[in-house]
C-alpha cells in the first residue's frame, strides 16, 4: 500500500481501538459510585457498593462464577495437554485436527443449544437408554442441565474451550523443537507421557498463557451460554448482572455497574491467583522432572484425560448432529431415539422469521467483517513499513508495535464489564439501536481476530514481487491489490472466515446496541432456547452453526483453485467471442 | 549511454567503495565483481533509486552522481526512471498465466491488439508459443528466467540491471540463458549492469567487467 503519514494513522488506529474501551469502562465506573447524569445523579457515593454487598443473590452467583469460571479452564487445559501428549505427530491425529475447526468456527450458543437436546432429562442419551435399560417411559424428573451447580455449564464451557486451546498449542508447537525433544526424550527410555509432562508442557505453558487468560475471562464473563445452559436461580455473576442492567427498575443499574466493575476485579485476582498457582506449582515440581524416573504415577493422569478428552469431542459432535435432527423432526415421542416421522414443515413455518433472522445476521457478519478486513490491512501496513523504517537502528520499537497489544483489549476485558457503559456513548450518539451501531461493537470484536490471523503471513510476503510489479507499471494501488492481496488470497479468505464467525457468535454486542430492535440467529436461539419449541430453536441453531461452516469450508476451497477456475473461465469467454466474430 | 561518478559507498563511516567511475553504451553489458558485503547490491539500489545520494538507510551511506544519456538521475525517483531490474529470483506473479505476466508489463497506451501481439511474440521467442495460459510454476527454471528477462524487457525500461540473474539456474542451464540475455540486451540496445560473483558470467556478456576488492582492509 502506497501510503504515507504512517505516524498519523497509527495514532488515528490505536485512538479508534481505546477511545470505545475506554469510554465503556467510564460509563461503567462511574454508575457504580453512583455518578450517572442521564438519571439525574450528580453526586458520587458509595450507595452501589452497599446495595450490592447487601444482595444474597449476588454471593450466591459470584460463588457459581468462580467455581465454573476456574473449573472450565483447567479441566480444558488439562484435556487438551493429554490429547496433544497422546496424539501428536501420530498419523491418525492429523485426521483429527482437521475437525478441531468446525468446532472452532460454530457459536458457542449452537452448541450450547445442542448439548441441551443431548443432556436434559428428555435428551438424546437419556432416549438412547429408554426404556431398555432405564425403564423409562417419559423423561425422568432430573436436573441434568442447568443444574444448580453449574456442571452443565463447566462441561459446555469445556467442550468449546478445549479445542481452541488444542489448536493454539499446535500451532505453537513448532517453535518449542517438540519432534526433537520427544526423540531424545524417547531415546532416553523415556515414556511419552513423562517425556511430555516433564519437558514438553513447562516449555508450552510460557507460550500459550494469552490463550489461557482468554479462557478464563471467557468462562468468568460469558453470558450467552450461561443463558442456554448454566444454572438459573441463581445464575453467575455475568447473567445476574446482565439482568439487572436490563431491569425495568432504572436504579438497578447502580448496583449492576458495581458488580460489573467487582467481575473485573475478581478476573484480575483470579488471574493472578492463576500465575501463583502455576509458579508454586512448576517450584514444587522442578526437582521432580530431574529425578530421572523414566514413567510416573502422573503419566496416568494425561492416560485419563486423554479419554475425557475423546468423549468431549464426541459430545460435542453428537450435540451438533442432533440440531438438525431436530429441526426436520415431525413426531418425537420421549423414548425414541430418533424421530417416527419427518418433515419439512418446521423450516416452512418459520421461514419468514429465519429469513429476516437470517438477513440481519448475514448483513451484521458481511460488514463488520469486511471492514476488519480492511482496517487490519491498514494497520498491517503501517506496521509493516514502520517496522522497515526502524528494523535497523531499533529492533524492539517495530517488534512491539502498540497494535499488537492493543488488539488484544477487546478480547480480553468482560462484555459485561463496558458493553453497557458503551450503551450510555450510543445514547449521547443517537445511534442507539441503528444498524451502523451494532456492526461498530461487532467490528470491536471481529477485528482483533482477523488482525491476528492476517499478521504472520502479511508481514512474511515477499515484498519483492510487489516492487518488481511497480518498476513494470507504476500504478501502486493496483499492483497492491492484484498482485499483494491476490497472492495473500489464502490468508485473507482464512482470517475472513474467522472473522465472519465470531461476529454471528456475538450475542451481548448485538442484543445492547440494537436494543432488541435487530434480531440475529444467535440472540433469537439463546431467546428461545429456554422456552421449549425444540423444532424452532433446532432450525435457528441450525442456520447458526451452518454459515460458519460454509464460509470456512469457502475459505478453505476457493484460493487454491481460484487462478485454475479464473484462466478456465478466461478461455471459455475468449473462445465464445471468437466463434460470434 | 549509462554512466556512474564519483560513486562511493560507505558503511557506517568505515569506506566500502570510494570514486567508482564508468559508462556503459548502449547495447553493453558492464560486469561488476566482488566478493559479498562489498556493496554491489547497494550500488544497485542507488541506480534503481532506493538509496539517494547523500542519504543514510541503516547506516549505509551512498554519494555520487548516476545519469542516463547526460540527464541526472540522482533526483528522480523510481518510477519515473524507466530501470529494468532482473534479481536471483525471477519473481514471476504466481497466480497469473504467463502471458498475463508478458501483459502485465506492457504498457497501457499501446492499442489492445498490439499489446496482445507483442506478449504473443516474446512466447514464440521463447519458444513456448502454447504455454500461453499455463500458470509459472508450470515451467522449468531455465523458461522461468526467460520469461522474467522478456517481462521486464516489455516494460520498455531505458536502462537494466541484473542481481545475478543465473546463480539459481543449474550451471547447464546457465550458458544458454545467458547468450539469450546478452542477444536480447543488445537487440534492445539499453545499457545494462550485471552484478555477479562468478567470473563466467562476466566474460560470457561480453563486454567491461570492473572488479571491486576491499579497499578498507
Amino acid at each position: 500500500m502506497p501510503l504515507k503519514h504512517t505516524t498519523l494513522i497509527t495514532w488515528l488506529m490505536a485512538l479508534l481501538l481505546i477511545l470505545p474501551i475506554a469510554v465503556g469502562l467510564i460509563g461503567t465506573l462511574l454508575p457504580a459510585f453512583q455518578y450517572f447524569p442521564p438519571l439525574g445523579e450528580h453526586r458520587m457515593a458509595f450507595t452501589p457498593w452497599q446495595n450490592l454487598f447487601a444482595q444474597g443473590e449476588f454471593y450466591a452467583s459470584l460463588k457459581l462464577t468462580l467455581i465454573t469460571g476456574i473449573v472450565a479452564p483447567v479441566i480444558a487445559l488439562w484435556l487438551a495437554l493429554s490429547l496433544l501428549a497422546w496424539g501428536y505427530e501420530r498419523a491418525f491425529f492429523k485426521k483429527f485436527e482437521a475437525l478441531l475447526s468446525p468446532l472452532l468456527a460454530i457459536p458457542h450458543a449452537a452448541i450450547a443449544i445442542g448439548l441441551l437436546f443431548l443432556l436434559s432429562p428428555s435428551g438424546w442419551l437419556v432416549r438412547l437408554f429408554s426404556p431398555w435399560l432405564t425403564g423409562f417411559d417419559r423423561p425422568p424428573n432430573w436436573i441434568s442441565v442447568q443444574d444448580p451447580y453449574g456442571l452443565s455449564l463447566i462441561f459446555a464451557l469445556v467442550i468449546k474451550e478445549m479445542p481452541y486451546l488444542l489448536f493454539v498449542m499446535l500451532a505453537t508447537m513448532k517453535s518449542i523443537q517438540a519432534r526433537e525433544s520427544l526423540q531424545v526424550c524417547q531415546s532416553l527410555g523415556y515414556s511419552r507421557y513423562t517425556a511430555w509432562r516433564k519437558v514438553l508442557i513447562p516449555q508450552l505453558y510460557p507460550l500459550i498463557r494469552l490463550p489461557i487468560f482468554i479462557v478464563i475471562t471467557f468462562s468468568l464473563t460469558v453470558v450467552d451460554l450461561a443463558l442456554v445452559i448454566g444454572p438459573n436461580t441463581p445464575s453467575t455473576l455475568a447473567v445476574t448482572l446482565f439482568r439487572w442492567f436490563n431491569d425495568p427498575d432504572l436504579s438497578m443499574r447502580f448496583m449492576a455497574s458495581a458488580g460489573a466493575v467487582f467481575l473485573m476485579l475478581s478476573i484480575a485476582l483470579v488471574l493472578g491467583g492463576w500465575e501463583m498457582a502455576h509458579y508454586l506449582l512448576s517450584k514444587i515440581t522442578r526437582t521432580e522432572r530431574s529425578n530421572g524416573k523414566r514413567h510416573g504415577l502422573t503419566d496416568a493422569v494425561l492416560a485419563v484425560g486423554r479419554i475425557l478428552g475423546l468423549v468431549t469431542l464426541l459430545s460435542g459432535f453428537v450435540a451438533l448432529l442432533l440440531l438438525p435432527v431436530w429441526s426436520l423432526a415431525k413426531r418425537w415421542r420421549f423414548p425414541d431415539a430418533l424421530p417416527s416421522q419427518w418433515t419439512f414443515d418446521n423450516l416452512e413455518r418459520a421461514a419468514p422469521l429465519l429469513i429476516t433472522l437470517t438477513s440481519n445476521t448475514l448483513i451484521i457478519a458481511l460488514s463488520a467483517t469486511l471492514i476488519a478486513c480492511l482496517v487490519s490491512l491498514l494497520m498491517l501496513e503501517t506496521k509493516r513499513l514502520i517496522a522497515k523504517g526502524t528494523n535497523q537502528r531499533n529492533n524492539t520499537r517495530a517488534q512491539h508495535h502498540a497494535f499488537d497489544w492493543l488488539i488484544y483489549v477487546p478480547i480480553l476485558l468482560p462484555q459485561i464489564g463496558f458493553l453497557f457503559g458503551l450503551h450510555v456513548l450510543l445514547i449521547y450518539l443517537d445511534l442507539n439501536g441503528a444498524l451502523s451501531a451494532i456492526i461498530a461493537l461487532h467490528l470491536m470484536y471481529v477485528l482483533p481476530y482477523v488482525y491476528l490471523t492476517l499478521k504472520g503471513p502479511y508481514l512474511a510476503y515477499e515484498e519483492e514481487y510487489l516492487r518488481q510489479a511497480n518498476r513494470l507499471n507504476h500504478k501502486p494501488w493496483r499492483n497492491y491489490v492484484l498482485i499483494k492481496l491476490a497472492m495473500l488470497k489464502p490468508a485473507i479468505f482464512t482470517a475472513f472466515a474467522i472473522g465472519f464467525s465470531v461476529s454471528i457468535a456475538q450475542y451481548l454486542p448485538t442484543l445492547i446496541a440494537g436494543e432488541g430492535r435487530y434480531s440475529t440467529l444467535t440472540t433469537e436461539a439463546v431467546t428461545q432456547a429456554a422456552s421449549g419449541d425444540r423444532k424452532q430453536v433446532g432450525s435457528m441453531a441450525l442456520l447458526q452453526a451452518a454459515f460458519p461452516i460454509l464460509v470456512f469450508w469457502l475459505a478453505l476451497t476457493l484460493p487454491p483453485r481460484w487462478t485454475k477456475w479464473r484462466l478456465a473461465m478466461k478461455m471459455t469467454l475468449k473462445r465464445k467471442t471468437k466463434c460470434s466474430a | 549511454m549509462l554512466s556512474v561518478k564519483q560513486f562511493s559507498l560507505s558503511l557506517n563511516g568505515s569506506n566500502l567503495i570510494s570514486n567508482l567511475h564508468f559508462d556503459i553504451a548502449d547495447g553493453q553489458v558492464l560486469s561488476i565483481m566482488g566478493p559479498s558485503g562489498i556493496g554491489k547490491s547497494s550500488l544497485l539500489h542507488f541506480l534503481s533509486g532506493t538509496l539517494h545520494h547523500g542519504n543514510q538507510v541503516g547506516g549505509l551511506m551512498a554519494s555520487g552522481e548516476a545519469s542516463l544519456h547526460g540527464v541526472n538521475l540522482n533526483n528522480q525517483a523510481t518510477e519515473n526512471r524507466k530501470v529494468g531490474l532482473l534479481q536471483q529470483m525471477p519473481l514471476l506473479f504466481p497466480h497469473m498465466s504467463i502471458i498475463e505476466n508478458l501483459l502485465f508489463a506492457i504498457p497501457e497506451n499501446l492499442h489492445k491488439q498490439d499489446r496482445y501481439a507483442s506478449a504473443q511474440q516474446a512466447l514464440e521467442k521463447l519458444g513456448i508459443p502454447d504455454k500461453a495460459n499455463t500458470l509459472p510454476k508450470a515451467l522449468s527454471g531455465g523458461q522461468q528466467a526467460r520469461v522474467a528477462l522478456l517481462r521486464t524487457l516489455l516494460a520498455k525500461p531505458d536502462y537494466l540491471l541484473l542481481d545475478e540473474p543465473f546463480s539459481k539456474l543449474d550451471p547447464a542451464l546457465r550458458r544458454d540463458v545467458r547468450a539469450f540475455v546478452l542477444n536480447e540486451i543488445q537487440q534492445a540496445n539499453i545499457p545494462a549492469l550485471l552484478v555477479t560473483h562468478d567470473p563466467d558470467d562476466a566474460k560470457a556478456m561480453k563486454g567491461q567487467c570492473i572488479e571491486l576488492t576491499s579497499t578498507s582492509i
